[in-house]
């Protein structure tokens, strides 16, 4: 038992790591994109003082740009508290949709991420009381066994649908073949485990099919009032 | 003196290029391994700057595949990562690394050093933009 526990700990901690480090991956290159068009506006201000014509055309680009970074910054942000915070507490009513949207975002991060496209996003998907971090987790290294395949051409489309009154079923459609028969690996199932996710198979090679209960009865146990 | 920017983030080696175009040093760019190869297999280069992650061949990987194209090409690497794990395939201790941002001028020396060319004077702009738009 405590083996296992030591394990997931691990593999935790270094889920947290590898989003945060991509994270600053992405935040570093919107800074480098705006240090190097501030260094351009830089550049036409002294040929302008050497008496070169100035454009404003170019002006105007250089500072849409800039607003531009600064959004995808701003966005970038967001989503780096939203996850930071999916430690506060171990269990809470989660909204699905939006966790898959978070992890969509952060794990496109990813050099080797494929496009995600998520369905039916206005169908009313009720929430579930699960623990939030250990379903980023899940969902995200589902993402990356499908991303391995797919590659950065590819495309994963995701779709919610609730499945009797159990819970909800989660799928995951590749536009290439997924070596399914290596899912779910280890890791996939350790966390499965704990938050009583089920598999369901349907025998293709561009499909995976996860129910996610609407109470994960596993977990309940940690809730405690938040302080 | 040709060199080739390589980086998924196609702002900014846009921004690199325009901005070394002004310094008169003459950069290609590519926003993926396949394109930079092609544009290679065209061009005799004296530096790349590549970026380590980036989707399809990774940088480390494309410097092997352009090393075989052109065995006197040399390298330089950006990334946005804090460390660079140098254990990676097709990375060399000798091998450069920048970490983003960078600073232009800094750039520009470690080219002139790799290449030996001394012509550059650092701050000094001398556009050679070769008809094109900045």
């Amino acid at each position: 038992m405590n083996d296992e526990l030591n394990y997931m700990n691990t593999e935790n901690l270094k889920f947290f790591g590898k989003v945060n480090a991509s994270i600053s991956h992405e935040l570093k290159n919107i800074l480098a994109i705006i240090s190097e068009t501030a260094g351009f506006l830089n550049d036409l201000a002294e040929l302008a003082k050497q008496g070169k014509e100035l454009k404003l055309s170019l002006l105007e680009s250089c500072s849409n740009s800039i607003v531009e970074e600064i959004q995808r910054g701003f966005t970038t942000i967001r989503q780096m508290n939203r996850f930071s915070h999916s430690v506060d507490v171990p269990v809470m009513e989660v909204d699905l949709m939006e966790t898959l949207e978070l992890m969509a975002g952060l794990s496109g991060f990813l050099s080797f991420a494929s496009h995600v496209r998520i369905e039916n996003k206005d169908k009313d998907i009720k929430t579930i009381s699960t623990c939030p971090f250990l379903l980023q987790h899940l969902i995200y290294q589902i993402l990356c066994f499908a991303y391995e395949s797919a590659g950065p051409t590819g495309e994963i489309r995701l779709h919610l649908s609730t499945e009797n009154d159990k819970g909800i079923l989660l799928s995951f459609f590749s536009s290439t073949q997924m070596p399914v028969e290596r899912f779910p690996d280890e890791k996939i199932k350790n966390i499965s485990d704990t938050l009583g996710v089920e598999f369901q198979t349907n025998h293709s090679f561009y499909e995976l099919n996860i129910l996610i209960p609407y109470t994960c009865e596993k977990i309940q146990g940690l809730n405690y009032e938040r302080k | 003196m040709k060199i080739i920017l390589v980086d998924d983030e196609q702002k900014f080696v846009n921004m690199l290029a325009k901005r070394l175009a002004l310094r008169g040093i003459e950069a290609d760019v590519a926003y993926t391994g396949d394109e930079a190869i092609k544009k290679a297999a065209s061009t005799a280069y004296d530096v790349a700057v590549l970026d380590i992650k980036m989707p399809g061949i990774s940088g480390t990987q494309l410097k092997k595949k352009l090393h075989s194209l052109h065995p006197n090409l040399k390298f330089v690497f950006v990334t946005g990562h804090g460390a660079v794990d140098k254990s990676d395939e097709g990375t060399a201790e000798n091998d450069i690394y920048l970490s983003k941002p960078m600073d232009i001028e800094f750039l520009i020396e470690t080219i002139e050093e790799l290449t030996q060319a001394g012509e550059f004077v650092p701050g000094s702009l001398t556009p050679q933009t070769n008809g094109r738009d900045l």
